[in-house]
This record gives structure tokens, C-alpha cells and sequence, in this order.
């Protein structure tokens, strides 16, 4: 199966310079792949540094040493050493990453927030549309919320539309960290079948679940950060 | 459903837009900005952050050719190489600047001709460029004013009887209409209040992503750089201290003085 991210030698510790110039390492010399159609739970304790692994694989935080080499069409790209452009590129097509939170950008409707990393790839407005609109409805969300810039939504309707944002058009990789979080029952069920689409048409998976139950139905295999502990 | 493919061209690198190597400016012994060099790519957005006199203006000025530069150079690829901005005779560049660049200036006023009416103020860019049909440049002084959410029928208003936030929407309208390949701005939601300035963000998101241009925006507003920016530097005492993409800079800061920024506000 072909290799779609590796992982190679990460090492995390943050400098805290406005705390006294705190050192708090995190974890010390990762190593995985992660291949094409596999399903990967970080697991380990709170504060073992699961969110911080994830960031890291996104670009989002840098580590203190190491490489993250993904498949980027037919070429592996160094995310930790690659220009911020390539980087963005990367995330516009091959990379994702889902939080529990939405980032609401002002006055931008629902429907609008949604289509956005569609539009970015250059898919037709319209198709776009529709295509956001049938997510949404996967979702449950209300076809009068659509309209609505979702800054005034409860916590789970905003995480629906942030779900839906990504899983409309999924990538290649797709980085999750509890996307699940605070989701009812209902709910919960459509993300873990949109994760297990995405997988079965060839996505490679890394995510982060709290739910044991949801954490059994998806994963593939494990990854214990507890053995990387860093010293301090 | 199905996975998204990337592009297969993606192996092509297009060469910089604008490059700046060791720009310097002084004033007397007062330092200005010191050694900024970066490259800047098409349809990249560039943020600049920075305390109250760290030079982030100054930089600015010096980029977009209004002020020169004490030490350095400025490269614009305008045609096939990179030309020294400050080399080229004075009309090349200010050619160059009213059809290639364009400049949005905090206060509106700096940026409007006052005196002439909204439609004139966006209608003239097109004239700048070549365009010498009547109809054809009404019509799209008015798409371009229903654009920023100016009523067509204010066309024939002046600046003056605008509200500040129509002011800054106008001027926004008069830089982007002759489909610069690079803007300038700094501070372009300054005077606002929030929800004005919440529109106009949004407004110049889109815009900049759909015409592709590449910007460089100044800025002491780090959720207003988190909203528009690709990549952002960090200005101390006219210095670069840090720079990269943009929320790896806000989210992951490794300089002290970014860390004091980025903790100094209570979500970005
Ligand atoms: N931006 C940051 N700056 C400083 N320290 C950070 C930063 N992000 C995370 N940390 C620290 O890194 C350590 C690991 O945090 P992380 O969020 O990765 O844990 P986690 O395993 O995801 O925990 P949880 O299960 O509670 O979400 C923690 O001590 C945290 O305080
Ligand atoms: N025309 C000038 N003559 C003398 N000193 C100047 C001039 N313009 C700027 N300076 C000085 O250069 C330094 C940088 O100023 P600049 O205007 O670039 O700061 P800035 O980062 O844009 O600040 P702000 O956020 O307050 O706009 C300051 O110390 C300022 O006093
Ligand atoms: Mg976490
Ligand atoms: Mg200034």
C-alpha cells in the first residue's frame, strides 16, 4: 500500500520566553507511516502531547526537531522545511485538518463557509452549492441556518458546519483532532460514517478520539505517544 | 465521494513578484527599518506585524516606491526580469505604480480624489489603463461599486458625502479596478468601527482571492492577519524577528517578543 506520510524523528519542546523562559518538552523522537487507507488513533493521556503531534503533521506548529514527509500528488514534500506557499498548497489539496472548533470568520454564511475549500480548488460555484447544501443536510442542520453567518450557533452546530466544511470534499489526508467532541448520538454516527467513507475511497486517517466506542469503529491501528515522553 | 487530486503541474515554481534585499531607511541616526529581505510570489499575502514604531510604514513605503531607501534594493518583475524599482526613470516607475500596483492608504482621503464623483474616482483608473469608451467605463464603475456594496444610484456622489466606511469601500473599489497585479495597504481597517471593518475584511478576502493579486498588509490587528494573511513578519525596533506562515507565527511563536504579541490578546 502506498505510503501517504512519515514521520520522522519529531521532537517537541516549548520555550515559554514571557514565563522565565520555561522549557517544557512534549515528546522526543517519533517515528510512523501512515499508508493509504489506514485509520491511525493517537493515543495516550491528557497533556502527551496527542494535539501537538496532529498541529505538527499540519504545519501549524514546528517541531524542535524531525520531518514530516506527505505524498503530495506524486511527490513527497517536507512539511517542515517546505516554503509557507507550499505548504498552503499542500493543505489546499492533500492535507485537512478538523478540529472540534470553528474558526468563524465574520459575516459569512454558513453555506458560504462551507463551499469555501471547494471554491479554493476551483470547482464550479454552482456544483459547489449543491454539493454543501446535501452535506449540511447529512449533517442535520437546518436548511433556515444555511443562510446564517453560524457565529450565534450552539457548539455542535458549529462543529457540524466545520465537518461538514471538510468532509465535503475530502483530502488525501485528513488530520482529526476530536471532531466528535460534543456531538449527540445521531450526529456522531454521521461523522464516523463520513470518516469511514473517506477512508474506503483511499484516504489515510490520523485522528485523535476521547469516545472509546467511536475510537473501536474507526481505527485501524494505534499510536501510544505515552513511550515518547520527553524528560524534562 | 472522492478524493481530492492535486494539480500535476505543481513541480513548476513561478518566479517572485517582488523581491526586497537588505532594505534599510534611516532617519538622521532614528532607524526606520533595517535589512528586510523576503520574496514575495503572485497572489501571496503577506502580513506585517509590529508594535507602534517598528517600522512597519516605513517598510511599506519603501516597498510600494513612495519613500527610497537608505541601503538595499527593491525588484519588481515588470516583463520578463526583475527591475530595481528605484532604477527606472520617474514616469516608468509611476507608470508602473498606476497600473501594476496599487495603494490603499489608511485614511481614505489620502487615496480619493474628493473633489471628483465615486463613479470618476473608479471610471479614472480605467482611463489610466487605456479604456477610452463612455458607456463601457460607467458600467464598470458600477459593477465595481455594487462590488464593495455601494448603491449604484451614489454614483454620482462625492467622496465627501460618503460615511467613513464607504470612503475606505471606494477607495478599495478605485485600487482594485484596474486589476493591480500587487497592493499595498496599511492599517485598511484602521478608523472602523467593528462591524464595518468585519464587511470591508471579508470584502477584501474574497477579492484578493478571486483576482489572484498578491498584497502586503500592514497591520497591529493580529485576527485581522490571521483573516487575510498567507505568511507574516514580525517588526521589533525595525527589524524582522520572526516570519512564517501565518498561524504557525501566531499558534507556535519562538521569539520572545512574539510570544509577548500573540499572548497579549485573548484570541486571534
Ligand atoms: N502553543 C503552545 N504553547 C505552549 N505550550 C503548548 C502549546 N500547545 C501545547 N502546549 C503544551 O504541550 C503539552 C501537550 O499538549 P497537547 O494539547 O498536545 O496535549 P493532548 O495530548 O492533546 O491533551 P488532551 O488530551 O488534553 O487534548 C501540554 O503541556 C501543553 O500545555
Ligand atoms: N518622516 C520621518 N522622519 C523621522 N522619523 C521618522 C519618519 N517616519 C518614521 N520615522 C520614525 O521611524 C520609526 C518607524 O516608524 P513607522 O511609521 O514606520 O512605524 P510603524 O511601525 O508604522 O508604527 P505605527 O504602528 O505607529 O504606525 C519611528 O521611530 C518613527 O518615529
Ligand atoms: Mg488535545
Ligand atoms: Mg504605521
Amino acid at each position: 500500500m502506498t505510503t501517504m506520510l512519515r514521520a520522522e524523528g519529531l521532537s517537541k519542546q516549548f520555550l515559554l520566553h514571557t514565563q522565565n523562559s520555561v522549557s517544557l518538552p512534549v515528546f522526543a523522537q517519533v517515528d510512523f507511516t501512515v499508508k493509504k487507507g489506514e485509520a491511525v488513533i493517537l493515543h495516550g493521556a491528557s497533556g502527551v502531547g496527542k494535539s501537538t503531534l496532529l498541529r505538527i503533521l499540519y504545519g501549524n506548529y514546528r517541531p524542535s526537531a524531525g520531518h514530516v514527509h506527505v505524498l503530495h500528488g506524486s511527490q513527497f514534500v517536507d512539511i517542515v522545511t517546505a516554503t509557507p506557499r507550499r505548504v498552503l498548497e499542500v493543505r489546499r489539496r492533500t492535507l485537512s485538518f478538523v478540529s472540534q472548533f470553528l474558526r468563524v470568520i465574520p459575516r459569512v454564511s454558513t453555506i458560504d463557509i462551507v463551499k469555501d475549500p471547494m471554491l479554493a480548488r476551483g470547482i464550479d460555484p454552482s456544483e459547489a452549492t449543491r454539493r454543501a447544501g446535501d452535506m449540511l443536510a447529512r449533517l442535520n442542520l437546518p436548511e433556515r441556518l444555511w443562510t446564517l453567518a453560524p457565529s450565534t450557533f450552539s457548539g455542535g452546530e458549529q462543529q457540524r458546519v466545520n465537518i461538514a466544511r471538510s468532509f465535503v470534499d475530502p483530502t488525501a489526508i485528513m488530520l482529526l483532532d476530536e471532531p466528535t467532541a460534543s456531538l449527540d448520538a445521531a450526529n456522531r454516527d454521521v461523522v464516523v460514517h463520513l470518516i469511514d467513507e473517506a477512508r474506503n475511497n483511499g484516504a489515510a486517517i490520523i485522528g485523535i478520539f476521547h469516545d472509546e466506542a467511536v475510537r473501536d469503529r474507526i481505527a485501524t491501528r494505534r499510536l501510544d505517544l505515552t513511550a515518547y515522553r520527553a524528560a524534562a | 465521494m472522492t478524493l481530492v487530486q492535486p494539480m500535476t503541474d505543481f513541480a513548476i515554481e513561478p518566479e517572485p513578484l517582488l523581491l526586497s534585499k537588505s532594505v534599510s531607511k534611516m532617519y538622521g541616526d532614528r532607524v526606520g527599518c533595517l535589512d528586510v529581505s523576503f520574496n514575495l510570489w503572485p497572489g501571496e499575502v503577506l502580513g506585517i506585524v509590529g508594535e507602534s514604531g517598528s517600522g512597519k510604514s516605513t517598510l511599506l513605503r519603501c516597498l510600494a516606491g513612495i519613500d527610497t531607501p537608505t541601503a538595499g534594493e527593491v525588484l519588481f518583475r515588470h516583463g520578463a526580469d526583475p527591475v530595481n524599482i528605484f532604477d527606472l526613470p520617474e514616469p516608468t516607475r509611476r507608470k508602473m505604480m498606476r497600473t501594476e500596483w496599487g495603494i490603499v492608504h489608511q485614511n481614505p482621503r489620502d487615496g480619493l480624489r474628493m473633489d471628483v464623483s465615486a463613479g470618476g474616482n473608479v471610471g479614472e483608473r480605467l482611463m489610466d489603463r487605456g479604456d477610452r469608451h463612455y458607456g463601457k467605463i460607467r458600467d464598470a464603475a458600477l459593477d465595481w461599486l455594487g462590488r464593495v456594496e455601494i448603491d449604484g444610484n451614489r454614483i454620482d456622489d462625492r467622496p465627501r458625502q460618503f460615511s467613513g466606511g464607504m470612503q475606505q469601500r471606494l477607495q478599495i473599489a478605485r485600487v482594485l479596478v484596474p486589476e493591480p497585479r500587487l497592493v499595498f495597504m496599511d492599517e485598511p481597517t484602521g478608523g472602523l468601527d467593528v462591524s464595518v471593518q468585519a464587511r470591508l475584511l471579508d470584502l477584501l478576502r474574497v477579492l484578493v482571492r478571486d483576482l489572484g493579486i498578491a498584497a502586503i498588509i500592514v497591520t497591529h490587528d493580529l485576527a485581522v492577519a490571521r483573516l487575510l494573511t498567507d505568511r507574516l513578519m514580525v517588526m521589533k525596533d525595525g527589524r524582522v524577528v520572526e516570519e512564517g506562515l501565518t498561524d504557525q507565527v501566531l499558534d507556535d511563536p519562538h521569539h520572545a517578543y512574539t510570544q509577548l504579541l500573540t499572548s497579549a490578546v485573548l484570541s486571534a
